[in-house]
């Protein structure tokens, strides 16, 4: 049994919070360095501005995800997703991040205040750490969510076809250029949630193959997809200069044989996803 | 000078790029609901809509600055009509629009225009004042009047009804 306490646990998140929120990923940054089509300018300016004085690249500053691969043998001193909640209360009411959060979605969609609750998956893992990815997923890009039950007989073609009408159709309403995160096998829930998975950088997917070696990565697929991406003429911002999506990942988990599941996560060019790793 | 600003609009053409500098009312989804249930059960609007411009947006404010940007116009496209009879000159959000919406703007002529999402640090330094105008309790989802100074705008559906996208 190995221990870890839930303050360091706290204060990592924390800063990976603010940090998510402010300072731009670097290959995003490099990706603009080229282009000089419509809001050039202020997009690079955004970026600086941020880094600078700790403001957020977005308003929307989204709902927080937790994806978190605990070792089995791993103690911590206080419940997990008290932890998390507790980071991002405080971050989000301490930096004037939005609060973007309603209870009872349905009908009284009354503000909670402190962007709480947040979203948490945990899996166990056979290795004495915890590893904490985190998205700050915006509104905009989590509403092109969505997921297809396909017929196991369906044709490789068609599903490159349906994945790409997908994008087509949407993808200027998701602040592009996005990423495209692609989930199939598993069930209805699984392949949503291995879109969303796929939606981490790739050196963060790499690991996803040790901490479940079912996990499967269909990289020949990603690469057709992306050059199936790169003749859509949408654009930065949707207005057709640039590229519409920055990079794709399928992952992909056993199914059943009457099942084909196929999910489709999007994020917004911000990428604002980071993993903490505590040993 | 009003008449200037619409007309200002109205002659705006598709791509084109404008610094705006004057006033605009923030509102989105459930503000744009309850004006709609609010006139349909034949009580006064909190507000004039008359010779507006809308952003549809939900602020956060950092460090005494009103960190802003917009949202997804798609999905105030249900309200569209309803803001135009009130006399609406002018939308501003992101992304692409439903064709009946693109052909409203250009029936009414009404342009849609666009400014930069992801960008809500530099759209905070455009932001000189706000108020709260109606329904404070709903926080980000309220209505506010802001100033704004060469707040930078794309005309994306003209008056004309061409369309950038």
């Amino acid at each position: 049994m190995k221990t870890i306490d839930s303050k360091i646990v706290y204060e990592r998140v924390c800063n990976a919070l603010l940090d998510v929120n402010t300072s731009i990923d670097p290959r995003v940054e490099k990706l603009f360095e080229n282009y000089d089509g419509p809001f050039a300018r202020e997009i690079k300016e955004n970026m600086n501005i941020a880094r600078t004085s700790k403001m957020p690249l977005c308003q929307d500053t989204g709902i927080v995800e937790f994806f978190v691969w605990k070792g089995y043998n791993v103690h911590l001193t206080s419940p997990l997703k008290d932890t998390l909640e507790q980071s991002v209360r405080e971050v989000y009411t301490g930096s004037g991040f939005r609060k973007g959060i309603v209870s009872d979605p349905l009908f009284e969609r009354k503000n909670t205040l402190d962007n709480t609750p947040v979203i948490v998956h945990i899996f166990e893992i056979d290795k004495p750490i915890i590893d904490i990815w985190m998205i700050a997923k915006g509104g905009g890009s989590e509403n092109l969510s969505t997921i297809f039950m396909l017929q196991p007989s369906e044709s490789y073609e068609n599903v490159l076809k349906i994945i790409v009408s997908h994008i087509e159709n949407n993808a200027a309403n998701a602040c592009p250029p996005i990423i495209v995160g692609v989930g199939i096998g598993g069930t209805s829930d699984k392949a949503i949630l291995l879109s969303k998975l796929a939606l981490f950088n790739p050196s963060t997917i790499e690991l996803l193959h040790r901490y479940d070696e079912k996990i499967g990565e269909y990289s020949q697929m990603a690469n057709e997809l992306q050059k199936c991406f790169s003749n859509l003429k949408i654009g930065v911002q949707g207005l057709g200069i640039g590229p519409t999506v920055q990079r794709t990942n399928v992952l992909n988990y056993p199914t059943h044989i009457a099942t084909l599941p196929l999910a489709i996560s999007v994020d917004c060019y911000l990428s604002r996803t980071l993993s903490v790793v505590i040993e | 000078m009003q008449e200037d600003l619409t007309n200002t609009f109205r002659q705006a053409r598709v791509g084109e790029k404008i610094e705006y500098t004057g006033s605009m009312l923030v509102m989105r989804d459930i503000a744009q609901k309850r004006l709609v249930e609010i006139d349909k059960s034949g009580m006064m609007l909190p507000l004039d809509l008359k010779d507006q411009v809308i952003f549809y947006a939900g602020p956060t404010f950092v460090k005494g600055h009103m960190v802003i940007g917009p949202t997804t116009s798609k999905r105030m496209d249900r309200f569209l009509e309803f803001i135009i009879s009130k006399g609406v000159i002018a939308t501003i959000g992101k992304g692409k629009r439903t064709q009946e919406a693109e052909l409203l703007c250009a029936k009414h002529k009404v342009p849609y225009l666009v400014t930069p999402s992801g960008c809500a640090a530099y759209l905070a330094s455009c932001v000189t004042r706000w108020e709260i105008v109606a329904f404070e309790e709903l926080g980000p989802e309220a209505i506010y009047r802001i100033e704004v100074v060469n707040f930078p705008l794309l005309v994306a559906v003209d008056a004309f009804g061409r369309s950038v996208f």
